[in-house]
């Protein structure tokens, strides 16, 4: 579905991403890993179009986006959800999520989606008319998510959906990714959790310093010495059980 | 709305007809700053080249050609400074003309008295022009303190006393209000009923007039420049001011645009002006004509007709002048030689002298003013001439 | 002679009738500031050129002064977009690098205005223009104590309330305006949402314009149109907008509005020779008590 070739980027003579090579195959989950500072979100923006490339090529569904602008990669479906701080504060919830579907022309589907939206997280449906600003940290996450989907996604793109979370919401907020990913979505999942990323994705990436340096079916990554070495501890199969449930 | 006009901003060196093509050294050097940023303004300058041409067709000053040049000060006194120092200093002419606006003319004084070349005054009214005790200074146009005369003895005696005052910051205005307010002490001894002084080019008088409209005042005196005098006028009927309570103009409302851009509310006020475009003597209607015809002005106001006045007065002055090849000597005679006009009677009002000493009674040359009032505003406006009145030569001095 | 309340009363009516007006242009700069980071110093032209195309299309085209109005807010949202198009994008980074561009854009804009007026020069003349509206038919209000109002002023108030309530019919219950929205608190997200973010920009430069045109041809009966009419025009909006809060659009209604009295208060009841300072008399004391503003947001929240 999505295909990275020898992507450079990096903002003026500051090059940051230096010859990345990645692949997310459709109906897949897909995770990268890596700590501050490695390269992980000016990948997510190159990919997203926020960021010229300086070199190399980034294929959607086999189309050439790299030279197209960020809102035409979202209209073909590959869909960034933004950090959950990058809600709009001063809007409600529900303008946030009819945000989402800004591109979208159905009225109706629109609105099944709002739906569809709300059954997924009880909770915005309760917050709708509160300004997303007053949401806790998780419902702000949800709705980062639940905006993402409203523009009806081939592919979602998250970035640190864990970020500055209590562990038990995380959990909840991964087990919701693993519900998005059985409905045929696509996800990419850029992430600093590397035990949690590694259970609920297919295929991993870990990037350091703007290259990749270790890849491999995740379930494989888990178990190497050397991610274990460097990312790794605490039981893997007790979070494994309850993501599975 | 001309656009061709507007290349003609700057400076129009002209070297007019045959004395284009040589520039001799024994050319009368005349230079010229007005403010020439309206339609009128330009069309006056024009007005002053053309007969500034006419008289070298004619075989010019004793056989000598006037060159004169002609510069835009924009009624900026900063531009008419530089204007007149480049023209003493530089070209060195032999007599400069200028300037329009008071402000800008006050300071120029100063670079003629200093460097010795005599300056004609075009159009500025205020008082101290003449009062600066310069032996180089000569008006054309009448005095301010003549205008606070006439204008403050007209309204007391025909209107009433209970007077509002409008005063604008530019110095024309400021002198005009000072002058009608001193007046009106002298002759009646009543203080004005109310007096607000405004920016120059302020846009909004409503809460003034509502105030003005609470007092029952007879008249109200709107001494501004014309286009925010316009405002203010259009402005007291907006506030519901009736016609009833008279509106008097200062000495910009013989221009134009006050009665262009006031429209209707220019009906009825009344001012003191040099010249009457509804002037009934022959020279007055043949002037008109010809102004009407070659530059399109509908009713010249006194901004014309001194203009004009001004280029027969310096042309007498030349040729009573005994040029010697020296420049300062030169300067001293043509000086000396307007000194000595002596009743000339042109398109003004009253007859305008001149004599020697460097005082308001001998360099202020028109003593007659001319009372006019609107009898219709818009682009084709109409005047009425209520009243004439020639005053003391030593009038409204110290 | 006792205090006169009906002349008080007379004072605020007018200071309102004129502030809602430096609220509308003020409205068009805190559009622009909370879009685009830029603070927009040729706005005030925008102001003049509006007037001037009102003029143009009520005298010399000859239409009905409510449709010249919507005329020249149009012909001024599209002349804003092009300058916005062709000389502001160009010193910043494509689409909506606006945050970057810093003093050259402020340079640029003071650059802008003064080329905007030599233009109008150009076309116009220095001369100012009598605009005459044919108001007949709209009443002279007449408020307790004999105070009339006149109907331009009336037709002004209203105007300027109708475009304030469009405006935010259109910012908060329309997608479009929540797109402009999207893209006035961030350029990014609004990409990734699939905003067309350049177009919005044009949008907003556009609706700032147009609001800027509508106040030109609200004034011009009033006060005459005159190439040098913005200069004022843009310090009193910006005091206003400062006053209200820069960037808030409420703020910038409530701000032209004090202005307006203040202005007014001072010029009845101090000195009416130095009107222009009030203003800025009252953004030192507002700024003095709350430097953010009346209904300012302490700082801008940028990604």
């Amino acid at each position: 579905m999505l295909q990275i070739n020898d992507v450079h980027a990096g903002y003026g003579s500051l090059k940051i991403l230096r010859g990345i090579n990645m692949q997310v195959p459709a109906g897949e989950i897909v995770t990268l890993l890596g700590g501050n500072g490695t390269g992980k979100s000016t990948l997510l923006k190159a990919v997203s179009g926020l960021l010229p490339l300086m070199e190399g090529e980034v294929l959607f569904d086999g189309v050439d986006i790299s030279k197209m602008k960020p809102h035409r990669r979202m209209r073909l479906g590959l869909v960034q959800v933004t950090q959950a701080k990058e809600a709009y504060p001063a809007m409600t919830v529900e303008e946030n999520l009819v945000l989402g579907a800004y591109t979208r022309r159905d009225r109706a589907g629109t609105l099944a989606d709002l739906e569809w939206v709300y059954e997924f997280f009880p909770v915005l449906r309760e917050r709708r008319k509160q300004l997303s600003g007053t949401l806790s940290g998780g419902e702000v996450q949800m709705l980062v998510i639940g905006r993402g989907l409203m523009a009806k996604p081939k592919m979602l793109m998250l970035d640190e959906p864990s970020a500055a979370l209590a562990p038990k919401v995380v959990l909840e907020i991964f087990a919701n990714i693993n519900r998005i990913a059985k409905t045929g979505v696509t996800v990419l999942v850029v992430e600093q959790n590397v035990r949690m990323a590694l259970i609920l994705a297919q295929y991993g990436y870990i990037i350091r310093d703007g290259v990749i340096m270790i890849e491999g079916e995740a379930k494989k990554l888990i178990s190497d010495p050397a991610v274990k070495d460097s990312f790794l501890g605490g039981s893997v199969a007790n979070t494994s059980r309850a993501l599975r449930n | 709305m001309q656009i061709a006009n507007k290349f003609f901003a700057g400076v129009v060196a002209a070297g007019i007809g045959f004395t284009a093509a040589a520039a001799f050294a024994d050319d009368i050097r005349v230079g010229i700053t007005m403010r020439m940023v309206s339609e009128n303004g330009q069309a006056y300058g024009q007005m002053m080249m053309d007969e500034i041409k006419g008289i070298n067709e004619a075989g010019g000053i004793h056989g000598k050609m006037i060159k004169a040049t002609l510069m835009n000060d924009e009624c900026k006194s900063d531009k008419g400074v530089a204007n007149a120092n480049k023209m003493v200093f530089q070209e060195k002419v032999h007599l400069l003309i200028g300037s329009s606006c008071s402000s800008v003319t006050l300071p120029i004084v100063d670079v003629t008295a200093k460097a010795g070349v005599p300056q004609l005054v075009p159009h500025s009214t205020n008082s101290k022009i003449t009062q600066k005790g310069s032996e180089w200074i000569f008006r054309v146009p009448v005095s301010g303190r003549y205008y606070g005369g006439v204008n403050a003895k007209y309204v007391g005696e025909n209107i009433g006393t209970k007077i509002a005052y409008i005063c604008a910051a530019d110095a024309a205005s400021v002198g005009d209000c000072a002058n009608m307010e001193k007046q009106m002490k002298a002759r009646f001894g009543v203080e004005p009923a109310y007096r607000a002084d405004v920016q120059e080019k302020e846009v909004d008088f409503r809460s003034h007039m509502q105030k003005i409209k609470s007092m029952n005042v007879d008249g109200i005196l709107v001494a501004a420049l014309a286009e925010t005098m316009a405002r203010a006028l259009v402005q007291s009927y907006e506030a519901g001011i009736g016609e009833e309570v008279r509106r008097i103009g200062s000495s910009s409302a013989s221009n134009a645009p006050v009665p262009k851009i006031a429209g209707d509310a220019a009906k009825g006020v009344f001012f003191t002006a040099a010249y009457a475009a509804a002037d009934q003597r022959p020279i007055a209607k043949l002037f008109n004509e010809m102004v009407k015809s070659r530059y399109g002005i509908h009713a010249p106001d006194h901004d014309f007709s001194q203009a004009y006045d001004l280029v027969r007065i310096m042309e007498i002055a030349l040729k009573n002048t005994k040029f010697t090849g020296s420049l300062a000597d030169d300067r001293t005679a043509i000086r000396d030689a307007i000194a000595n006009v002596n009743g000339y009677q042109g398109l003004a009002s009253g007859p305008i002298s001149f004599c020697a000493a460097a005082t308001p009674q001998c360099r202020d040359g028109n003593r007659t003013a001319v009372l006019i009032g609107y009898t219709k505003g818009g682009e084709n406006f109409e005047t009425e001439v209520l009243a004439r009145v020639t005053m003391e030569e030593d009038f409204g001095l110290e | 002679m006792g205090f006169d309340y009906n002349s008080l009363l007379a004072f605020i009516i007018f200071g309102v009738t004129i502030g809602v007006v430096y609220g509308i242009v003020a409205l068009g700069i805190s559009l622009i500031y909370s879009g685009l980071d830029i603070v927009h110093f040729a706005h005030g032209e925008m102001y003049m050129f509006g007037a001037f195309f009102g003029l143009v299309l009520a005298h010399n085209v000859g239409i009905p002064y409510p449709i010249a109005l919507i005329g020249a807010m149009i012909m001024t949202a599209i002349l804003g977009m092009v300058v916005e198009r062709v000389f502001y994008r160009r010193l910043t980074r494509a689409g909506g690098g606006y945050t970057v561009a810093g003093m050259g854009m402020i340079i640029c804009g003071f650059g802008m205005s003064v080329a905007l007026v030599n233009v109008a020069y150009f076309i116009w003349g220095a001369e100012a223009e009598p605009f005459r509206a044919n108001l007949d038919y709209i009443p002279r209000l007449t408020f307790p104590g004999d105070i009339k109002v006149p109907e331009s002023y009336v037709l002004t108030a209203i105007i300027s309330v109708a475009l304030m309530a469009a405006l935010h019919y259109f910012l908060r219950h329309t997608k479009t305006g929540l797109a402009v929205r999207a893209v006035a608190h961030n350029k990014d997200i609004a990409y990734l949402m699939g905003i067309n973010v350049p177009l919005m920009i044009s949008l907003i430069f556009g609706l700032a314009c147009g609001l800027a045109a509508a106040a030109g041809v609200l004034i011009g009966p009033m006060q005459s149109v005159q190439v040098e009419m913005g200069y004022l025009m843009l310090m009193k909006a910006f005091a206003a907008a400062v006053v209200g809060g820069f960037g808030s659009l409420p703020g910038a209604i409530i701000g032209g509005i004090m202005v307006g009295v203040f202005e007014n208060l001072g010029a009845a009841y101090i000195s009416p020779s130095h009107k222009d300072i009030y203003a800025f008399l009252l953004l030192i004391l507002v700024l003095m008590f709350k430097p953010s503003g009346l209904l300012g947001v302490e700082a801008k929240v940028k990604a």
